[in-house]
């Protein structure tokens, strides 16, 4: 009797089995590769804020140092969010009129705080603290990137486990001189010598502990 | 008298029974074992509803338990695992049949595989399906464990823990289930195209023509076809050993009294071995009953496997002498407490003694020819046998858990009926598998009886 | 989780509804403000902080804000709009307060994050606490937040506002001041606050015609009435351990004094080590107790042969004749007791329990003073309760006057009469008559469906007041946060009777205390600050008084005793999780087990086996118990160590109305109790009944069974042992096959040592670890199944002669083993061990094989089978510890050594550039007897440190090979070698 195939369906079979086998994987491998990318980490993502706050123009114009408003920074795990009071440290006295600056009086004078949306957000089973990384000599660009660059501020690092731990591994790469913590500018030594001897000498100065144990982040 | 009976008679009580009854030709040999395909059992539809009613309840199972939580099973602390793990072990343990029928005894040339090959085969992958489910649903947070098990580069910079057996498990069971799917895919190439060949219908023509991948028939299809099937029998082979000893290895691994135990990864692939045969002689009985397949299923083959769960018996229950043997001889009073009371008089003494009847007493009728071949006592004994491998494991995992250490921890385990319907389910859908199996493909490997036929009739032919 | 603006004001119909409620929280600065005024109170506050914390107080919303495609939505972070001056984003507030507890104050220190108190500890510097807690203390913090807390103010089922109120009760006033207030009547929690005695003075002044009775349903009159007998007036008690060399308990589980059980235990474990200064306890009791459990020896004897037994080590020690039948053991007994009684003059004590007649009170009074110990081991203060004192008549006297009409106004505030009134006297019924019965209480219960007027009481953590230890030191105590519902405080609702309820707590106590102090302003307020920081106002102790006996101790010794009752005998008890049923709304302590049966959420009638057998009743059995007036059909659960022909009820069971958590939940022992107050009923028939009852018992199995476990020696024993040569083969490092780690470099090498020589079983670590660590309550039912969450479990082994068994409790958590099982079989990598020992549990990492669990020898792990907290109200997610992660379902758990602590500390350290000091685990600071130590064992100063070089010290389960970092310290008993 007649075969129900003709030989040119041959191919057709090796095409369906290289589609199925290719597409299963391929799947897999873009999942995989979705968290590497940055829309899969958030990265440069514009967030609109419920007040245009400008970074680069206090930061460089005014050169306020980011421990005005961040007051908590080196005391506490959150670096402290400024409070509508601390806005109008100055705005009481510079751009009190300014229609951008309504909603800070809005919210002085009716006692409701303002809801900003949080950029840097790390789930609540990790517990990150500012104080320690920053008394250890890990400065606020290392994580944050250039804020004095950024109208709106976005995220820069990725903060996926596996970026905390490239630092907690080997810290001293990412050290700066603490004098030079809030600088947006700061660079390390060009020359490799000088770079090393520097982590080195901050090493031991800060003394230096970085723990990976898991109750380290996760409690 | 029965045709196979008359034939043995005939002969001395030395003489073996024949492989195939008679000398069909080909042409009888293809239509008679394609018939279940082409004109079905009448009740075929009926148990076919059965189990699905039943595959039922293992969906229903399976929902409530990731929906509201293992708390729906009937563990604890101190029961860590319950029927989950002893139903993962148990059907992993029947999955072995196959592979060794089909991988070893084709290594070592034994011509009585022949016709039992393909069931074994198929009964292999369908356990191992069951056996699969297992050790994902009973994981408190399925949804996670599918993906952090597997080691790949991720994004939280971590690995898992090679240490760990249920690691190794992950491996061993996945490759187990690709080889023994691949093994039974392969061999049933020839018998797809046969299939395809003498199909009426159009409909038929082109789903085998699918699955026979243009099987000709040609002398080139042959020789690859053969070397194929060697290296994959090759390939097989270890993980007859492996597999069990790897899941052995999940207790053995434990400092726990009663999973301690060095000799667990040759006694677990014995009972492994045991319990497939078991359920290869359950499933066959009845089945060659039904379709007709006494002429190429003889006594001789159902014999044999009574044979070969003799010898894996008699392992078994050295396994179990040397167990006890251990705990005494050991000196840990931890040890010798779980099995010389916790186990014989315990709360769950009842199931200890039922394996101990299943699978020590049970076999040993297997000395007697008489009993050997009576089919009746035959597929009780392996049902029993069943139970017992089950038992087992329940008193390998739960009574060792239950009574441990600290008496302040001591407690009790009973299965609830999420418990039952996931394990009746898993019975089912195995059974619902095996029926789809048993209607649209060959259970009998007809080219390979076709060739055995043969050289049979050559044998014969050379004596005359 | 409710944004911070939301927090202080619960959004709840019954408070937003009412018109011209008191002002609660507005905004976040008015919080900060109010909490700005006592600030001052604040003792050290850790200056670190965590992320969660720092989420709640910026109130992170998971608003789905910033949504994008796929991703999860952004949180919101709101911060304050003025910052408090004392207040940082996590920065732990720590106040000083006080908790009341059958009208005696306990010192605590309350931590706040954010302003919501979130651990209650002891206060140090109180003498009633010296640190630790109970577990009544730790759970007062469930209560606070329990949704199901009364809430309003209602007349007649119509709502009030404050305001409303304090007219209504104006014109009241006005009205009985007329005839001198014959009509209105109070009913009175015990309460030595000072305060609300001056308020007292000046309402008797208003109202001099108005009755004022204290009542409380467990009192302990006989002892008073005792004390009168003797003294020829009613003094207190106060025993002084710390210098009792042989301490003889008749019927007084004296390590669960209410005020006083903290101080007993600490002075009581401070002298069970080895050695010639080793106390020694003898307890003469029907059902076993803490102190039974306790003891060096316990004599198995009824509630009425306790008093014989008395009366015979009298006889032996000459005061009187009345000894016992010679050769019967308790003969012996009372021989070898009285002996060393005497042997030890001045240095020994004899107490007496409530539920003794005060005939043995005055015996017991009449002994100490013939051995010398008044003023030595014990001393007598004038009653700091005073007139406050509870009497059991109160309730038939105030029935007798209802029944006669002579009441129109009825204020309560003790708690819930109508449950625990004799159930002959039908007080519900009699209150439905009062035309105003005004009850001012914590919860909706029995009594507030009888009474016209519910005023919800506000916590003690949300009111101002003072109050008294059991020694007299006044407290101040001061609200950590401002009322969650619309309630009323003690001192308002009182005030509002004078007119002055409108005034504010802090004023009246104010005005109060410069009274009665004289201070000049200034003065007064440094003191008062001082005050608040302390926790105590220093010098208020009442000082002991020179007690002589007003009688001849023959007269006291002749005193005839009860005569034996016929037939079988019920005694009651309070019960260790609920009082006497006040707590039986608190789920921590349901589920908290029974120090002695190990009964989770539930009482039963316990009797001994032979009692058993002789009813032919079975342990479950439910069988009904008939007395004169009564009867109750309850569930049989035979106790080892119980006397024989007699029962023991524990009470507080059995609610009707005591809200969702208590209903159903054992039987109301009460109903058995015809006479008030009675703490005994004789003659009960017991008729054996069908059902079967299955207690929620977390323990399995209380025997030993000969494995090396929970060791203890007797003194002699141990002294052979030349410094615990018993124990050589249960410590130090026994061959691995894995490579040892070696833990010596770093810093810090976490370690525990548990001395069961000083743990009595009291259980207040459960509670301090369930409040520490947010684990969840499971139910009965679960706790059934085995699946309670607890992270430390108190063994209780018996051993010994079944009926009459010695026991010893051993806490275990997990133990942190160096090489520890359950690591490497986790196939994820969830559970691994730190660079300083630790067993680290990875809730986020884990998957819930359980193989863990299987695998830990010592059972410590605890698995989240279901969703435990199904739906969880605002108000309590207030409750939770934001420096843990609250666990999700099908994750496992354990004992974690506090790391939050750990790290925390380690973070303020290093950024302060110190090293980690002062560091103790939950367990550690609640334990009374200094029983659990916590500490850095590469500190070869640290106490922990020197508990594991200890001679007593073993490891548990050495020969696994497991090094634990927790070591246990044998027990030590000090029998008396004539009984042995």
């Amino acid at each position: 009797m007649s075969a129900p195939f003709k030989p040119h369906w041959n191919l057709l079979a090796r095409l369906s089995i290289a589609v199925l086998g290719g597409g299963a994987g391929g799947a897999l491998l873009a999942l995989w590769g979705y968290w590497h990318t940055p829309y899969g980490q958030r990265l440069q993502e514009e967030v609109a804020q419920p007040v245009l706050f400008d970074h680069r123009h206090h930061v460089v114009d005014d050169l306020v140092d980011c421990r005005y408003c961040h007051f908590n920074v080196e005391r506490g795990a959150s670096a402290g969010i400024p409070s509508t009071q601390m806005c109008l440290n100055c705005h009481s006295q510079i751009w009190n009129k300014s229609p951008k600056l309504e909603p800070i009086r809005k919210s002085y004078f009716t006692g409701i705080p303002i809801e900003w949306v949080r950029v840097h957000q790390v789930p609540d089973f990790a517990y990150f603290n500012h104080s320690i990384h920053v008394k250890k000599g890990v400065g606020c660009v290392t994580c944050h990137g250039r804020v004095d660059e950024m109208p709106a501020v976005t995220k820069v690092a990725s903060l996926q486990m596996a970026w905390c731990l490239d630092c907690h591994r080997n810290p001293a790469p990412q050290l700066r001189p603490p004098e030079e913590i809030t600088s947006m500018t700061w660079a390390p030594p060009e020359d490799a010598a000088a770079r090393t001897a520097l982590a080195a000498e901050l090493m031991k100065k800060y003394d230096v502990h970085s723990r990976v144990s898991c109750t380290t982040c996760h409690r | 008298m029965t045709p196979e009976a008359a034939a043995a008679a005939t002969k001395g009580p030395l003489a073996e029974a024949p492989l195939i009854l008679g000398h069909p030709t080909d042409r009888q040999l293809n239509d008679e074992l394609l018939a279940p395909i082409f004109d079905p059992n009448a009740n075929w539809k009926k148990a076919v509803g059965v189990a699905a009613a039943g595959t039922g309840l293992l969906a229903v199972g399976v929902v409530v338990t990731i929906a509201r939580g293992i708390g729906m099973w009937g563990n604890n602390i101190p029961v860590g695992w319950g029927y989950g793990i002893i139903n993962f072990v148990w059907w992993i343990g029947i999955g072995h049949a196959g592979t060794l029928i089909s991988a070893i005894l084709l290594l070592f040339q034994q011509k009585w595989r022949t016709s039992i090959n393909r069931f074994a085969e198929a009964m292999t992958i369908f356990a191992v399906m069951q056996a699969g489910l297992f050790p994902l649903i009973h994981t408190g947070r399925p949804w996670f464990a599918i993906y952090w098990l597997f080691p790949y580069p991720n994004t939280m910079g971590i690995w898992p823990n090679f240490k760990s057996p249920l690691i190794w498990d992950v491996f061993a069971v996945s490759t187990y289930f690709t080889i023994s799917l691949l093994f039974w895919f392969v061999g049933l190439v020839p018998d797809l195209a046969a299939l395809r060949d003498s199909a009426k219908s159009k409909v038929h023509r082109i789903a085998y023509g699918i699955f026979a991948l243009g099987w000709k028939g040609s002398s080139r299809h042959w020789q690859h076809y053969r070397i194929g099937y060697l290296i994959l029998a090759a390939l097989s082979t270890p993980l007859v050993l492996s597999v069990h000893s790897i899941v052995s290895f999940d207790f053995a691994v434990a400092q726990l009294p009663g999973w301690h135990t060095t000799i667990f990864p040759p006694y677990f692939v014995a009972g492994a071995v045991f319990s497939g045969f078991a359920m290869v002689l359950t499933l066959m009985i009845p089945a060659r009953a039904v379709l007709h397949f006494e002429k190429v299923v003889t006594v001789r083959h159902l014999e044999n496997m009574a044979k070969v769960m003799l010898v894996t018996g008699l392992i078994v229950s050295y396994g179990y002498g040397m167990e006890n043997f251990m705990a005494w001889y050991g000196g840990s009073a931890y040890e010798a407490f779980l099995f010389f009371r916790t186990r014989t008089t315990g709360p769950y003494a009842p199931i200890y003694w039922t394996l101990i009847f299943c699978n020590v007493l049970v076999p040993q009728t297997f000395w007697f020819k008489k009993l050997r071949t009576n089919l009746a006592w035959l597929w009780i004994a392996s049902i029993l046998v069943n139970v017992g491998m089950w038992s087992e494991r329940f008193v390998i995992i739960v009574v060792s858990l239950h009574r441990d250490f600290l008496p302040s921890s001591w407690g009790i385990y009973a299965p609830t009926w999420v418990d039952w319907s996931i394990y009746v389910g898993t019975l089912s859908f195995f059974s619902l598998l095996f029926l789809l199996f048993l209607r649209f493909v060959p259970s009998v490997a007809v080219a390979e009886v076709k060739e055995l036929n043969h050289e049979l009739h050559h044998q014969a032919g050379g004596h005359a | 989780m409710p944004s911070m603006k939301s927090l202080p004001v619960i959004q709840d119909p019954a408070t937003k509804a009412l018109p011209g409620h008191r002002p609660l929280w507005q905004s976040v600065e008015e919080v900060a403000r109010r909490r700005g005024e006592f600030a001052a109170g604040a003792a050290e506050a850790p200056p670190e902080l965590s992320r969660r914390s720092f989420l709640q107080i910026l109130g992170a919303s998971a608003a789905f804000a910033g949504l994008t495609a796929c991703q999860p939505p952004r949180d919101k972070i709101v911060p304050y709009v003025q910052e408090p001056k004392e207040d940082r984003p996590g920065k732990r507030l720590h106040y000083a307060t006080a908790l009341s507890f059958e009208g005696y104050a306990t010192g605590l220190v309350v931590a706040a994050a954010e302003g919501r108190p979130v651990k209650v500890e002891g206060n140090p510097a109180h003498p009633a606490s010296l640190g630790a807690s109970s577990a009544f203390d730790q759970a007062a913090l469930l209560d606070l937040y329990d949704p199901g807390r009364a809430k309003g103010l209602w007349r007649k089922g119509q709502a009030l506002g404050f305001r409303t109120f304090l007219s209504e009760v104006q014109k009241l006033s006005a009205a009985h001041e007329a005839d001198g207030g014959a009509r209105l009547s109070f009913l009175l929690a015990p309460d030595a606050s000072p305060l609300l005695a001056e308020f007292r003075r000046r309402l008797q002044l208003r109202f001099p015609r108005a009755t004022f009775r204290f009542w409380a349903p467990i009192a302990d009159d006989h002892a008073q009435e005792g004390a009168r007998l003797a003294f020829g007036r009613k003094l207190d008690l106060h025993a002084r351990l710390e210098r009792a060399r042989v301490i003889l308990a008749l019927d007084s589980d004296f390590l669960a004094t209410p005020g006083d059980s903290l101080r007993l235990t600490r002075e009581f474990a401070s002298r069970r080590q080895p050695g010639e200064e080793m106390s020694r306890l003898y307890v003469a009791e029907p059902a076993m107790t803490l102190t039974g459990a306790v003891a060096d020896h316990r004599f198995r004897v009824g509630p009425a042969e306790v008093s014989p037994f008395a009366s015979a080590v009298a006889a032996e020690l000459g005061l009187g004749k009345r000894s016992a039948p010679a050769g019967s053991p308790l003969a012996r007994a009372a021989k070898a007791v009285a002996a060393d009684l005497s042997r030890n003059r001045g240095r020994s004590l004899v107490l007496v329990g409530p539920r003794q007649p005060a005939s043995v009170h005055a015996l017991a009074h009449a002994l100490n003073s013939a051995l010398g110990n008044a003023g030595e081991t014990v001393v007598y203060t004038k009653p700091v309760l005073g007139d406050a004192a509870p009497s059991s008549a109160a309730i038939t006297d105030l029935a007798r006057d209802v029944e006669a009409g002579r009441v129109d106004t009825l204020v309560v505030t003790a708690w819930n009469p109508v449950y625990a009134a004799p159930a002959a006297t039908d007080l519900g019924a009699l209150l439905a008559r009062v035309p105003n019965a005004i009850y001012h209480s914590l919860r909706e219960d029995e009594t507030s469906k009888a009474c016209s007027w519910r005023v919800a009481a506000a916590h003690p953590f949300e009111s101002w007041g003072d109050a008294r230890g059991r020694d007299g030191t006044v407290s101040i105590v001061q609200p950590l946060i401002a009322p969650l519902y619309e309630s009323v405080s003690t001192v308002d609702f009182l005030a509002a009777f004078l007119d002055e309820g409108d005034k504010g707590g802090l004023r009246h106590l104010q005005e109060t205390w410069r009274a009665r102090t004289g201070l000049d302003p200034a003065t007064f307020d440094r003191e008062w600050q001082r005050w608040l920081r302390q926790g105590i106002v220093a010098g208020t102790a009442e000082s002991p008084v020179a007690a002589a006996l007003a009688v001849p101790p023959a007269e006291l010794t002749a005193l005839d005793p009860p005569a034996r009752p016929e037939g079988l005998e019920i005694a009651f008890a309070p019960d260790y999780s609920v009082w006497d049923g006040r707590f039986a709304n608190n789920a921590w302590l349901q589920e908290l087990p029974d120090p002695v049966t190990k009964v989770t959420w539930d009482n039963a009638a316990y009797l001994s086996a032979e009692t058993a057998r002789r009813l032919g009743v079975s342990e479950g059995q439910v069988v009904t118990l008939a007395v004169k007036g009564g009867s109750l059909s309850a569930p049989v659960k035979v106790m080892p160590g119980h006397a024989d022909d007699c029962v023991t009820l524990p009470l507080g069971y059995g609610r009707a109305d005591g809200g969702a958590v208590s209903k159903g939940v054992g039987v109301n022992a009460y109903r058995l109790r015809t006479t008030p107050g009675a703490w005994r009923v004789a003659g009960a028939a017991v008729t054996p009944g069908k059902g079967k009852h299955r207690f929620a018992v977390p323990q399995g199995h209380f025997a030993m069974e000969g494995r090396p476990l929970a060791l203890d020696f007797a003194s002699h024993e141990w002294a052979h042992g030349e410094g615990g040569g018993e124990l050589e083969h249960l410590r130090g490092t026994p061959p691995t096959a894995q490579v040892p780690v070696d833990y010596s470099k770093p810093d810090y090498k976490w370690g525990m040592a548990v001395d069961l020589s000083r743990c009595t079983g009291c259980s207040a670590c459960l509670v301090a670890c369930q409040e520490e660590n947010n684990i969840p309550v499971v139910g009965a039912e679960q706790v059934a199944k085995g699946r309670i969450m607890q992270w430390i479990r108190i063994d209780r082994y018996y051993s010994g002669p079944a009926a009459d068994p010695q026991t010893i409790s051993q806490p275990v958590m997990c133990q942190h083993c160096e090489t520890a099982p359950c690591e490497y079989v986790c196939p994820v990598n969830a559970t691994v061990h730190s660079d300083e020992g630790l067993n680290e549990m990875v809730y986020n990492r884990c998957v819930g094989t359980r193989y863990c669990s299987n695998n830990c020898p010592y059972k410590v792990r605890r698995f989240n089978f279901l969703n435990y907290r199904p739906e969880v109200a605002p108000v309590e997610t207030l409750l939770m510890n934001p420096d843990v992660t609250v666990r999700s379902r099908g994750v496992m758990e354990k004992c974690t050594y506090c790391v939050q602590r750990i790290e925390r500390a380690r973070i303020e350290a290093r950024v302060a550039g110190k090293k980690i000091e002062g560091l103790q685990s939950a367990c550690q600071q609640a334990c009374p007897a200094e029983a659990i130590v916590f500490g850095n064992l590469n500190d070869s100063g640290s106490k922990v440190a020197r508990l594991h070089d200890d001679a007593r010290r073993y490891d548990l389960l050495h020969e696994l090979g497991t090094r634990p970092r927790t070591a246990y310290l044998a027990r030590i008993r000090n029998p008396n070698p004539d009984l042995a």
